[in-house]
């Protein structure tokens, strides 16, 4: 006996076995369809009795096993149903002698046979017979398990009057001696007379009685055998038989406490065993010491206690069981005894829930030395031990040896390994080693756990995966390993893994699909999250130029449709949970847009980033991705993801798509905590049209100072005071949409100037007589600028007219200007550098055009887009009075205002001023225009008359002749004249 | 003297594992990890009704052919774990005990740092030299 039952249990002992073969051809599938209804026959009760008959069956059992049926009599074959297909009446004859053939094989034990045939009709299938049944067909055999039934019974028959002849005949004739295979030769030429070999003969009967009563459903009759048997053979030092005694004592007594059984839902037994007592399948685990069942024994009370006596406490049956086992130890043949029973009392002590001690019991279980095991036997003893550490919880114990049967199967011994077994058999492992192959269990927090261990676990299955010829599984599991243990990798294994991970994906690439193994298991997609780790996700809005507006009276609108009420805190929770996903901005159909990541790369080399592009929901949008590559552990680097929304709608970005080392991922936002981000929920209105704008005025450099408004583009363009320029504005169509609606609006922003006069003008019939511009049309536009300013404040000015020795305190012209303007001058960023030297007198205005334009869907919404231009110039003063006097004049109520005009430029211009021809003025020409003022009221009348003629001058206007060139600002003041002793006169 | 010694962290992960260098490391990390079942059996074995006077040290957990494995529990659930060579006869469960408590100081020691993040693996230099001294000398 060399192969142990690791499936055995201590129930076992009360079941007869039956052994079912097939016997010529018989189709596999067959033959297991007939095995399984026969098996459902488990157990019967006898008429006119209360007992109970179990039978095991074995479809496969080996004749040396049988030989130690006399030893314990559940180890015995009493019983042979064979099933054979027999086609026509010529091959009956043989198929009849091939059943006597097999009977033969455990002829001396049997107690009855019986031969299924299918697929035989005729003369032969027609006449009755007790030993074989006869049925036209694997599918037309109804009544197989009452024939299964009937030879059960006539088994239990035989078992009932074994029992009662060895139980009756106890002193008379002489007891032949039991014994075990390996003890033959061990009798030869004993002393049959001695006292001694006597009480040996008695004790081992005696305990062939009580397994026969056992299995004939008679416990405590059993009971009591057993009992007299461990005296009897106790004082003879029979160890083997002594051990052998112990157990059926402790079955016995573990069947009486457990009526579940011990083996598990595993069972077959159990259900046919809950169908014939109605007992509940977890009575069995739980621990009653001593519970009194209605299992199959007689209601009466009285004969319970009497029984009871004899039974084992639980306490007892694992006293009882170490003795047996230890006693079993002596004899090296017996090991497969040992084994079993080691395996049996583990069974019962995890009912128990007495762990610890079930352990030892293992632990003693894996030093048995069962001699030479085939590979095969080492795979079954180390699964099992694994199972049995699982059913009493030690499941890291139970992992260990799962895998060292994995490793079994594919030892370098084995001519032809089992990858596929291995990998089996690790894959059960991994919940021993707390590893999930869903990698969304890692992405909380830090990994925590026997990296060391499962990094290993990973390797192999990785290995045994690519060995059993499915890569796909291999880039699965090494994306896994890479994905959630890449901190604890060292920069070595790290490369390593990458590469042989490049090697798989080369022949299989890894993706996003759910991988599902033949035995159903499902290895959900790793989506490579780390590499590169993604720090922040950012939805940018569109520029400046692009983005869209929406017309507030529709905004409103919208507003108030959502609810009647004005007020209601329902809709305002609403709202502020909306806002904190949704993004305040906006996107437009058909245009670019895009989202920003902070990403870095973990691996100490260079991380090649194939088809990065977004995961998007809602909108049907086209990403287009990109390719990055990203320096070895690099730091945070922006990478920019664009797409274009192909419909309008609200876009949900939910992650984003990578392809690493052939592996493609689709990232989801929602698994990685880790990524900030400010909302990734946008809506995309419908397309609107977009507009480029081009000016003939060159770009300025410097924008304008109030930059509240973004601008689109600004010109910049520097001019006299009184100078008009024409400035060609360019609106060409560049999106896909017509242009329908154009609106020009300009603001002036430099409002402290006083400004006379439009500074910018423009005429937009024309351009609006275009519309719709079709895409890849312009429209032009032209603008007027023009710019008067008044320059009377400079404060140069003044004190040089103070100087001239003519009372000036008087002139309102200075008085509250110069206050106003003094700190200013200071203040001035432009002038304050120059303010010590000379005074600037260059004046800056700005202002900015707004494009208000619309057209398409988006108009339909209700939006509309706005291009702004904004406009800088810088004015300089054209013309200086240097000197102011006064001639009487003819009239005593008038009087003469000289002024001495000085013209700065090195330009012609020409000033006109009230009721006096106009004056041309030459480049640095200084002249005297008379300008006739009132007398008078001086006081009120000067103020007036300058005033009045100031506003004259104001509106002179500046002809500029063409093709000169300017100098800017290098003009010189009067004052620098007057410094240098020189007043400046006409040429 | 020790040739592995491990903490291990309340939900069963490792804090800290150290064998001597020349052996194959991930046979302790397998005999360690296997060792927590017994551990495990042994706290609730114990049960509630004696957390009390429950004795830190846990006795031999389970020997295997080349090794005696040793186990303490703190009261925050916190193990240590030591693998003695089995043919060292000479060690006394007493000396066994009293390397279970300087482990435990010295662990305590790091806990007491105002920069060790609970939960985290220990890098403490000051408990790794403590660890190497009750090791056995690679000779």
């Amino acid at each position: 006996m060399s192969i142990p039952d690791y499936m055995q249990c201590a129930e076992d002992h009360q079941t007869v076995l039956v052994v079912v073969q097939p016997v010529g051809i018989v189709p596999e599938d067959e033959f297991f369809r007939i095995y399984k209804r026969i098996t459902s026959v488990a157990q019967v009760s006898i008429r006119d009795s209360q007992r109970n008959l179990y039978i095991r069956y074995r479809h496969h059992y080996l004749p040396e096993n049988n030989e130690w049926g006399d030893f314990q009599t559940h180890r015995k074959v009493v019983g042979l149903i064979s099933v054979t297909t027999c086609g026509s009446a010529k091959e009956w004859p043989q198929t009849s002698d091939r059943f006597h053939c097999q009977k033969d094989v455990f002829g001396a034990t049997l107690y009855d046979s019986r031969l299924l045939v299918f697929g035989l009709q005729g003369e032969i299938a027609e006449q009755q017979r007790t030993d074989v049944a006869f049925y036209p067909s694997y599918d037309d055999c109804p009544d197989v398990e009452k024939r299964v039934e009937d030879f059960v019974e006539s088994i239990f028959i035989v078992l009932e009057s074994k029992r009662l002849d060895r139980a009756t005949d106890k002193s008379g004739d002489k007891i032949p001696l039991l014994c075990v295979p390996f003890e033959k030769k061990d009798f030869v030429g004993l002393d049959t007379d001695s006292r001694h070999y006597k009480k040996c003969c008695q004790g081992r009967m005696r305990k062939h009685v009580g397994d026969l009563c056992l299995q004939a459903g008679m416990l405590q009759d059993a009971l009591v055998h057993y009992h007299m048997a461990v005296e009897l053979l106790r004082s003879v030092n029979d160890f083997l038989w002594l051990g052998a005694a112990l157990e059926g004592l402790c079955s016995a007594s573990v069947i009486f406490h457990y009526p579940g059984g011990t083996a598990g839902k595993a069972s077959g037994r159990e259900p046919s065993l809950a169908r014939g007592q109605g007992q509940a399948a977890d009575t069995g685990k739980r621990h009653r010491p001593g519970a009194l069942t209605a299992n199959g024994i007689s209601a009466d009370t009285s004969s319970e206690i009497g029984r009871a006596k004899n039974c084992l406490g639980p306490e007892d049956i694992i006293e009882k069981y170490k003795e047996s086992i230890s006693y079993y130890g002596k004899y090296k043949n017996a090991g497969v005894i040992e084994l079993e029973a080691c395996v049996k009392a583990v069974r019962v002590l995890a009912i128990q829930k007495r762990v610890m001690e079930a352990s030892e019991f293992l632990q003693n279980a894996v030093y048995i030395n069962l001699g030479q095991l085939s590979e095969e036997e080492k795979i079954q003893r180390y699964s099992i031990l694994s199972e049995l550490y699982h059913l009493i919880g030690f499941h890291r114990k139970s992992a260990f040896f799962k895998r060292v049967a994995a490793m079994q199967c594919v030892a370098p011994t084995i001519p032809e390994p089992g990858w596929r077994a291995c990998y089996k058999l690790l894959l059960e492992t991994l919940p021993g080693y707390s590893l999930c192959l869903d990698p969304k269990d890692f992405s909380k927090g830090s990994h925590r756990g026997w990296a060391a261990v499962q990094v290993r676990l990973l390797h192999e299955l990785v290995y045994a995966s690519r060995r059993m010829g499915n890569p796909g599984l291999s880039v699965r599991h090494l994306s896994f390993l890479l994905q959630t243990m890449l901190d604890l990798l060292s920069d070595q294994e790290k490369k390593e893994v990458t590469q042989s991970l490049e090697n798989y994906t080369s022949k299989c690439p890894g993706g996003m699909e759910v991988l599902t193994l033949p035995d159903g298991l499902k290895l959900p997609p790793v989506p490579l999250s780390k590499l590169p780790i993604v720090r922040s996700v950012k939805l940018l809005d569109l520029p400046v130029s692009l983005r869209p507006h929406k017309q507030k009276g529709l905004l409103e609108n919208n507003l108030s449709s959502k609810s009647p009420f004005i007020y209601s805190p329902i809709i305002m929770h609403t709202r502020g949970e909306e806002r904190t996903k949704k993004i305040e901005f906006r996107w437009v159909q058909g245009d670019v847009c895009e989202v920003q990541l902070m990403v870095y790369n973990p691996m100490p080399f260079e991380l090649r980033v194939e088809h990065m592009g977004l995961l998007t929901s809602g909108v049907e949008f086209e990403a287009l991705p990109a390719a990055l590559s990203l320096p070895a552990e690099s730091g945070l680097y922006p990478v920019t993801l664009v797409g274009v929304p192909r419909t309008a709608g609200n876009i949900n970005i939910n992650g984003y798509h990578t392809s690493v080392f052939g592996v493609t991922s689709d990232c989801l936002l929602d698994g990685l905590p880790s990524v900030r981000t400010s909302g990734c929920v946008v809506e995309v209105i419908p397309s609107l049209p977009r507009l480029q704008l081009s000016t003939s005025l060159p770009r300025s450099a410097h924008p304008l100072r109030p930059s509240k408004e973004e601008l689109s583009s600004s010109v910049s363009v520097q001019l006299f005071n009184g100078e008009t320029q024409q400035l060609t504005i360019t609106l060409e169509n560049i999106g896909s949409e017509d242009l329908e609606t154009l609106e020009v609006t300009s603001k002036t922003c430099n409002t402290k100037e006083k400004l006379f006069g439009e500074f910018l003008s423009w005429d937009l019939e024309e351009a609006v007589s275009q519309l719709p511009l079709k895409p890849g049309q312009s429209v032009t536009l032209t603008v007027n600028v023009k710019v008067r300013l008044d320059f009377s404040g400079g404060e140069n000015l003044l004190q040089d007219l103070n100087d001239d020795g003519i009372s000036v305190t008087g002139l309102p012209i200075s008085s509250p200007l110069r206050q106003v303007l003094k700190p200013r001058a200071e203040t001035k960023a432009l002038g304050s550098e120059s303010s010590k030297t000379d005074y600037n007198h260059v004046k800056t205005l700005e202002a900015v055009m707004t494009f208000k334009y619309s057209g398409g869907a988006g108009k339909v919404e209700g939006y509309y887009r706005h291009l702004s231009l904004g406009v800088h110039v810088d004015v300089e003063p054209s013309v200086f009075f240097t000197r102011v006097s006064t001639l009487p004049a003819t009239r005593t109520r008038q009087c003469h205002l000289l002024l001495d005009v000085f013209n700065s430029t090195e330009h012609e211009l020409m000033v006109s001023a009230n009721n006096n021809q106009d004056l041309v003025l030459h480049p640095s020409e200084c002249q005297r225009p008379a300008a006739g003022s009132s007398r008078g009221e001086p006081s009120l009348y000067r103020s007036m008359s300058l005033v009045g003629w100031r506003s004259r001058w104001l509106s002179s206007t500046f002809t500029r002749y063409p093709s000169r060139t300017r100098k800017p600002c290098a003009t010189p003041t009067p004052n620098y004249w007057r410094r240098r002793g020189f007043t400046p006169r006409p040429p | 003297m020790a040739v592995c010694i491990a903490v291990i962290a309340k939900e069963n992960y490792p804090l800290y594992i150290r064998s001597v260098p020349i052996q194959n490391e991930l046979k302790f990390h397998y005999t360690v990890h296997t060792s927590l079942d017994v551990v495990e059996e042994k706290i609730s074995a114990v049960g509630k009704a004696m957390a009390d006077q429950r004795e830190l040290y846990l006795g031999l957990l389970y020997p295997t052919e080349d090794y005696k494995v040793y186990g303490c529990v703190t009261n925050s659930k916190v193990k240590f774990v030591i693998v003695a060579d089995s043919s060292n006869t000479s060690l006394r469960d007493n000396e066994i005990r009293s390397m279970f408590r300087k482990l435990h100081n010295s662990f305590t020691d790091v806990m007491c740092n105002p920069f060790y993040n609970p939960g985290d693996t220990i890098q403490s230099k000051a408990f790794d030299s403590m660890v190497s001294a009750m090791m056995v000398q690679a000779s």
